[in-house]
């Protein structure tokens, strides 16, 4: 069980490049900065295609593999050769976008969940191909409007919901699995340390805002995290061992969707009909994952 | 010591390549004619012949790139694959030559239509950068594979490679396979090392890496110049890694780039690879109790192309005629094209004659080759003969 971690236990050295490649307000680089500071001198990267390489950080060692599709074989060939090298004091990180853990990547995801490969997988999750210009990934959100799900006449953005990819990887059993936020920190380097001093398969997945993408200003990214996990839009839990299921952080009372929905400019066009959609899909899945709170999670 | 021999197919000389080679790291994904190697290997991990992380992957793609990766982390790898399975590793075959990762793949030819094998599998991957060898039995399967972890590893290459076998024939085929002894092997084989710091705590190393790998401040296409340069530099090192194993373990494949069989007062000759060269061997002592000067050249590296060895070759003759298993439709076929370019400087050069045969598994048989010669030793004559693209 993940227990939450103060801020300032943080390590103060940095590793990813201050004047780095992302965008002003890029929840992504933060992802990307937390989980460097925590894993330290211990993280090995495999880098595929995605934001992730513009983060910068050329501190730890890292290889690129210019193969979108492939952090789960990656990752499994570093995990494999170090396990041989004597050398498990090095973990075996991959920091990819939705895409590449949801869509292209998920194949070898799947693959690399069900080895159980020792290797760390953060998707850090801004609900689109963000890299390629924000095209739909199955990571984005009922209704958003992103460059290949236009408002028009005949569209209202995207048609379908999100894939559940966090319930997918849970299901193969694998040692850890969690949702993370980039407005709870605490919560997530907790996370972190839970999955750095276990072995095996482990994914977490972090709502890390993309201010281009989603189109509100770079200073409300966090913002808008945190009314994401306020309005049960991203629920924050983790199961361990594909059975565990515990909520890590629990609103006393869900705010309304509508609020969070208004902050971004790819929900600009939604109607009071849809936002009621959409209100209904988060309470009925949040009641769903009330009831198993502290339960088994299938 | 003599060597072992065992009877056995050439499927299983390549679990010995894996065995006696010591590769640490081995992923594969089965597909016909290939998938009897998973097989073999499993089985000798699972008896303790082999000690090596076996990761059965869920598809090819997988399978390629993390060998990929675990030889870029240290440990010798190892894949093996055919015909479509070839053509779902393309993408990260792409990255292991970028990062110059000197893995070893087997490759048993089946082609990209049907079942059968050709070499269309195989061609599709000519501009991976990949070095390619090809084998025409078992023997030659089980020795290739020990020189290409050598050449490949060199310092002066550092290239990914395929040794090839036609799929089903040599597969499947049983033939004496002499083993060579695992001592032996050692002494030749030195142990792996690699050349990317992917450790924990190797600082500047690391972020040096990294910026070469995204060209930061370096002229843009100079990583094709080294790699370009590596596929030179390997014509050198396969004629000496050649020369080496024919000296410890006795046998060589012509000088590692190509073979001449009977060339000696040869007018004509006919080039091919792989199986098709056994049965070109059999034509050749046919043609020649008849009196017909045609000899034969058996092609054993195609990447990098042996040019300089057709440059010379080029003036020895009057005609070749050029058999390929494989086109590459709308230009023609692999080798053709390339002897051709090999030899355009030249001011005497042969005529050339373009035959396709064994496409999509079409049988080859010793009076096909028989009559390819023929008509090329016409050639060589001055006759004019047609058509010169053929389909045999
Ligand atoms: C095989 C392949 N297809 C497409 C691309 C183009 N591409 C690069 S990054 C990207 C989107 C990545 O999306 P995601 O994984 O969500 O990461 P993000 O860009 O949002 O950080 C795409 C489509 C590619 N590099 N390789
Ligand atoms: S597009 Fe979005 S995810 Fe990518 S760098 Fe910019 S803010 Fe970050
Ligand atoms: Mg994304």
């Amino acid at each position: 069980m993940s227990k939450p971690v103060p801020l300032v236990k943080l390590d103060e050295k940095e590793y990813i490049a201050a004047a780095n490649q992302s965008c002003q307000g890029c929840t992504g680089a933060s992802v990307a900065r937390i989980v460097a500071k925590v894993l330290k001198d211990k993280m090995v990267r495999q880098e595929v295609a995605c934001c992730g390489p513009a983060f910068g950080n050329l501190e730890q060692p890292s290889i690129y593999g210019e193969v979108f599709e492939g952090a789960g074989a990656m990752s499994t060939g570093l995990a494999h050769a170090f396990k041989r090298m004597n050398r498990e004091d090095a973990i075996v990180t991959t920091i990819v976008g939705d895409g590449g853990t949801t869509d292209i990547g998920f194949q070898g995801l799947s693959g690399a969940a069900e080895r159980n490969e020792n290797v760390l997988w953060i998707c850090y999750d801004n609900e689109a191909y963000m890299n390629t210009g924000g095209q739909r990934s199955s990571a984005t959100s009922k209704y958003a409007e992103t460059t290949t799900t236009p408002v028009g006449e005949f569209s209202r953005g995207k048609k379908e919901r999100k894939k559940n990819v966090a319930a997918m990887v849970a299901l193969h059993r694998v040692p850890y699995m969690a949702t993370a936020s980039i407005a709870y920190p605490e919560d997530f380097i907790g996370k972190l340390e839970y999955a750095k001093n276990i072995k095996g398969f482990r994914f977490i997945q972090i709502s890390a805002p993309c201010p281009t993408g989603w189109r509100f200003e770079p200073q409300y990214a966090v913002k808008i995290a945190k009314e994401m996990v306020l309005s049960g839009m991203w629920p924050l839990y983790e199961v361990i061992n594909g059975e565990g299921f515990r909520i890590t952080y629990k609103p006393k009372e869900l705010k309304p969707v509508k609020d969070v929905l208004k902050m971004q400019g790819r929900f600009r066009h939604i109607t009071e009909d849809e936002i009621k959609d959409t209100q209904d899909d988060v309470t009925a899945y949040w009641n769903r994952l009330i009831a198993k709170d502290g339960k088994e999670f299938f | 010591m003599p060597e072992k021999f065992e009877v056995m197919v050439g499927n299983k000389a390549v679990a010995h390549v894996v065995r006696l080679a010591r590769a640490r790291f081995i992923s594969a994904f089965p597909i016909t004619p290939q998938t009897t190697i998973v097989q073999y290997i499993a089985d000798m991990v699972a008896n303790g012949e082999i000690d090596a992380e076996y990761v059965t992957t869920e598809g090819e793609l997988t399978a390629q790139a993390s060998a990929f990766t675990a030889g870029a982390a240290g440990v010798r790898a190892f894949t093996a694959t055919a015909g479509p399975g070839l053509l779902y590793m393309h993408h990260p075959m792409l990255a292991t030559r970028n990062n110059r990762v000197p893995l070893v793949m087997a490759l048993m030819h089946r082609g990209v239509k049907g079942m059968d094998p050709d070499q269309t599998d195989m061609m599709a991957q000519r501009e991976t950068g990949w070095m390619m060898m090809e084998c025409e039995s078992g023997q030659e399967i089980l020795d290739t594979g020990l020189m290409a972890y050598k050449i490949a590893e060199d310092e002066r290459v550092r290239l990914p490679v395929i040794f090839a076998g036609d799929g089903y024939i040599l597969s499947y085929t049983d033939e004496p396979i002499n083993i060579p002894d695992e001592a032996k092997v050692d002494a030749f084989l030195p142990p792996y090392k690699t050349t990317i710091p992917l450790l924990p705590n190797q600082g500047p190393e690391s972020k040096a890496y990294q910026m070469k790998a995204w060209s930061v401040g370096r002229d843009p296409q100079a990583s094709f110049q080294d790699d370009q340069q590596a596929m030179e530099n390997a014509k050198k090192v396969i004629k000496e890694v050649n020369a080496e194993y024919k000296k410890m373990f006795g046998r060589g494949y012509g000088n590692g780039l190509v073979e001449e069989y009977k060339t000696k007062d040869a007018e004509a000759v006919i080039v091919a690879m792989g199986t098709i060269a056994s049965t070109g061997r059999v034509a050749i002592d046919r043609l020649q109790a008849e009196g017909k000067k045609v000899g034969l050249i058996k092609l054993k590296t195609i990447k990098p192309f042996p040019a300089e060895e057709f440059e010379k070759l080029g003036p020895k003759f009057k005609a070749m005629g050029i058999i390929d298993r494989n086109i590459s439709i709308g230009s023609g076929g692999w080798t053709f094209g390339e002897i051709r370019n090999a030899m355009y400087e030249l001011d005497e050069r042969p005529k050339t004659l373009q035959f396709h045969a064994g496409l999509n598994g079409k049988e080859v048989r010793v009076q096909d080759i028989m009559k390819i010669g023929e008509k090329t030793l016409k050639a060589a004559g001055g006759a004019k003969v047609a058509p010169l693209v053929e389909w045999v």
